[in-house]
């Protein structure tokens, strides 16, 4: 067998762990710094309005209580002390969708709660984004047969995140706020034009 | 004071914590005249597939009826099946299907008490519910790996024995358990307002109950001692002690109680069932359809024949599942599918007696009275 | 003697036939004369309708009642043989209230016809769905799609493209 040879070159160095103040708020990803700002003790930083907007919007993002079915359950679980999904600063579950500005589709929709979910969602003030959880809101799930059920709830509203189970994990339920939230990061005119990156 | 007859609209999206149902009331002021339910916003047609799909590929549909508590939908389904094909049970299997199902009783009545709570406009007692629900869960996890949805429960036994480690993980949640429950009960039982919210509210007679058909902690709370698991005893029930929990007032709190003896009750049932465990390591019966493949005895999931076919009759049979009386009517013409499969649903069944119920009440009242009836959309609608 | 047999002994002309369905009396009714046994069948202390299935045997219909009494701890099972066109059977709503919901699932899915129901509408699929899904020549293949109506009601179409964002 032949010894394998590891290519050092290709290792990255473990990541600095932020100390200043500036440096943690670098290691968000959030701000831009410039080198100039540093070299005069982080008294100038320079960001996109975007940016700065983006942070704001994915720290606190309020979801509307619109369980559906087994999902719901499990949206439940991941609000409360286990795991506890208010580190996000999602804990406000809004019952009026006017104040909120994600939705959790959390289960089967129907097709008799197709039209709800969707007057639901275009009630909501924008800016707002849709998480569609489990199989049955992706697609139709273990119910793709049935005559009563819609194929998928991106069939009638726009879906920005979809997390695959039936029903997920509350860790998957994270992960997936976790890939809204990277997705939030790149939203503004600016990710519109191409001038972010 | 004359007033005018207001009509108003709650739901299917609304703020209790039970589903997507839709309440059309009309009020007279703050009071209630009349109560006209709405369903169907989670009727996916399970009955449906239930003719499309063969008997195995059944089991993960009852899953998701009563999705808090899905062991015994699983073990309502498969029974059914047992009594139409005649098929023995291991006593090991019927001593784990015991076991999952009472666990899945305190989870759902866990349940039960944090959305009720949590609906009054109390929030703790969901965290604390939550907290425990989280342990058995872990349990369920060892288990079957699945969270909510098990598909564990199969005709002639149970997918798989338990996992090492288990029963010593059981016995200390069972422990951890027997205080918790005294510590729900120091919160809610004595608070003023609970009482003032629960007692005299939505009550309902043992006589009327009956005849609405309500079952489980719902009819129990009326005063009628009426429990399947002592009436048509099933598995391993006969050998088990355990009493049927009964309260006689018919109000809300009376059917709140019943839920937290029976949390008591399942406790006990639980450590008969761990003390008496026979040792025997087969979970699964294999003498009905296709055999076990050659060469791999101890792999169990090969004891589960893909397709099989129950010989052609029909059969009705119901169980004591955490809510009332579950329910399998199952219609084979010697086929590998069902010919019709009805599920009587014990949430469907209660729901029934709520706009009898609620009349003369305030909406506040109405949420309580709803909660205490403890109900499951995807079991209402299926 | 069981409940059945009692049943037959009690009106000969109603019950066409008695037998045993897995450990519970079964009987085969006239259709005519269900409200008559219902009133017997109550009287016997079967105070507790667990069940109505409807099934579709393509040729007939065939409505099964599970009945249970608290106080002799006994099972009864009644079934009733429809024709195939037009099924049409007694409301058991006037002795056991817990039968207008299972009746109008009942007429929902299965599409037999409860006369003297107080109510007899859809109960889980939106007024004015094409067809009742559990019969076997359903049409599986047609979508139907919900919508809402002015009035905030339910307007049941094939044709989704107000509902749909995209075909």
């Amino acid at each position: 067998m032949d010894p394998v040879t590891i290519d050092t070159t290709k290792i990255k160095p473990a990541k600095k762990k932020p100390e200043t103040a500036l440096e943690k708020l670098e290691d968000t990803g959030l701000i831009n710094t410039v080198l100039a700002a540093k070299e005069r003790e982080g008294l100038i930083l320079f960001s996109t309005v975007d940016q700065i907007i983006n942070w704001a919007r994915l720290s606190s993002l309020w979801p509307v209580t619109s369980g559906l079915a087994c999902c719901a359950i499990e949206m439940m679980a991941v609000a409360m002390a286990h795991h506890d999904i208010a580190r996000f600063g999602m804990e406000i579950f809004r019952a009026s969708p006017r104040q909120a500005d994600l939705m959790f589709v959390a289960g089967t929709v129907t097709k008799k709660m197709a039209p709800r979910v969707k007057q639901l969602y275009e009630m909501m003030p924008e800016p707002k984004w849709v998480i569609a959880v489990g199989a049955c809101a992706s697609t139709g799930g273990p119910y793709h047969e049935s005559y009563a059920v819609l194929k998928g709830v991106d069939l009638i509203i726009p879906v920005d995140v979809y997390i695959p189970g039936c029903p997920p994990r509350p860790e998957a339920w994270l992960y997936g706020v976790i890939q809204l939230r990277e997705k939030i990061k790149n939203e503004g005119y600016g990710a519109k034009w191409g001038l972010n990156k | 004071m004359e007033t005018e007859e207001l009509l108003l609209n709650m739901g299917p999206v609304h703020p209790s914590t039970h589903g997507v149902l839709r309440f059309k009331l009309r009020m007279d002021g703050e009071i209630i005249k009349e109560c006209n339910i709405v369903m169907g916003y989670l009727h996916r047609g399970t009955e449906k597939l239930g003719e499309m799909k063969t008997y195995l590929q059944f089991t993960p549909y009852t899953d998701r009826l009563d999705y808090i508590s899905a062991f015994p939908n699983n073990y309502a389904y498969a029974k059914a099946i047992e009594e139409l094909a005649g098929i023995e049970v291991p006593l090991r299997a019927e001593y784990i299907r015991v076991l999952t199902m009472e666990l899945n009783r305190i989870i759902n009545h866990l349940v039960f008490m944090g959305s009720l709570l949590m609906d009054l406009g109390a929030a703790t007692m969901i965290m604390w519910g939550f907290r425990e629900r989280e342990k058995a869960l872990q349990l369920f996890e060892m288990l079957c790996g699945a969270r909510m949805t098990f598909n564990y429960i199969k005709p002639g036994g149970v997918r798989d024995d338990l996992p090492d480690g288990f029963i010593p993980k059981l016995n200390e949640f069972l422990k951890d358990m027997e205080k918790r429950i005294d510590d729900y009960e120091q919160l809610i039982n004595e608070n003023e307002i609970f009482l003032m919210r629960m007692k005299n509210i939505g009550v309902i007679s043992a006589q009327e109950a009956i005849n609405y058909g309500l079952t489980g902690p719902a009819l129990r709370g009326s005063g009628v001692s009426y429990d399947i698991r002592k009436l048509e005893p099933y598995s391993i029930y006969p050998d088990l002690d355990f009493k049927v929990c009964v309260q006689s007032e018919g109000d809300s709190f009376a059917r709140y109680m019943v839920r937290v003896d029976e949390m008591r009750e399942s406790l006990h049932i639980l450590r008969q069932v761990v003390d008496t465990m026979p040792e025997a390591k087969i979970v699964a019966q294999a003498k009905y359809g296709i055999a076990p493949m050659t060469g791999m005895p101890s792999a169990v999931s090969t004891y589960f024949p893909r397709i099989f076919a129950p010989p052609a009759g029909e059969v009705y049979s119901r169980i004591e599942a955490p809510k009332g009386e579950l329910g399998f009517y199952i219609v084979s013409d010697g086929t590998t599918k069902p010919y019709r499969v009805k599920i009587r649903s014990p949430s469907f069944c209660n729901l029934t007696a709520i706009p009898r119920m609620v009349v003369g009440l305030k909406i506040p009242d109405l949420i309580a009275a709803f909660g205490t009836i403890d109900v499951v959309l995807g079991d209402v609608d299926r | 003697m069981n409940a059945a047999e009692e049943l037959k002994r009690l009106l000969p002309n109603a019950v066409v036939s008695t037998g045993i369905q897995i450990n519970k009396p079964l009987a085969v009714i006239r259709k005519e004369e269900l409200l008559k046994v219902a009133e017997d069948v109550k009287e016997m202390g079967f105070d507790h309708l667990s069940v109505i299935t409807g099934i579709d045997y393509t040729d007939r219909f065939e409505v099964v009642y599970n009945f249970f009494s608290y106080g002799k701890k006994q099972n009864l099972v009644l079934k009733v043989i429809l024709g195939h066109d037009n099924p049409e059977i007694d409301s058991l709503t006037t002795f056991w209230k817990g039968a207008d919901w299972l009746e109008r699932e009942t007429y929902d899915l299965v599409g037999i016809r409860f006369t003297g129901h107080p109510n007899l509408t859809r109960i889980l699929l939106p007024e004015g769905w094409i067809g009742h899904p559990l019969r076997k020549d359903y049409d599986m293949k047609t979508e139907q799609f919900v919508m809402l109506g002015e009035d905030g009601e339910d307007v049941v179409s094939t044709d989704g493209s107000k509902l749909l964002r995209r075909k």
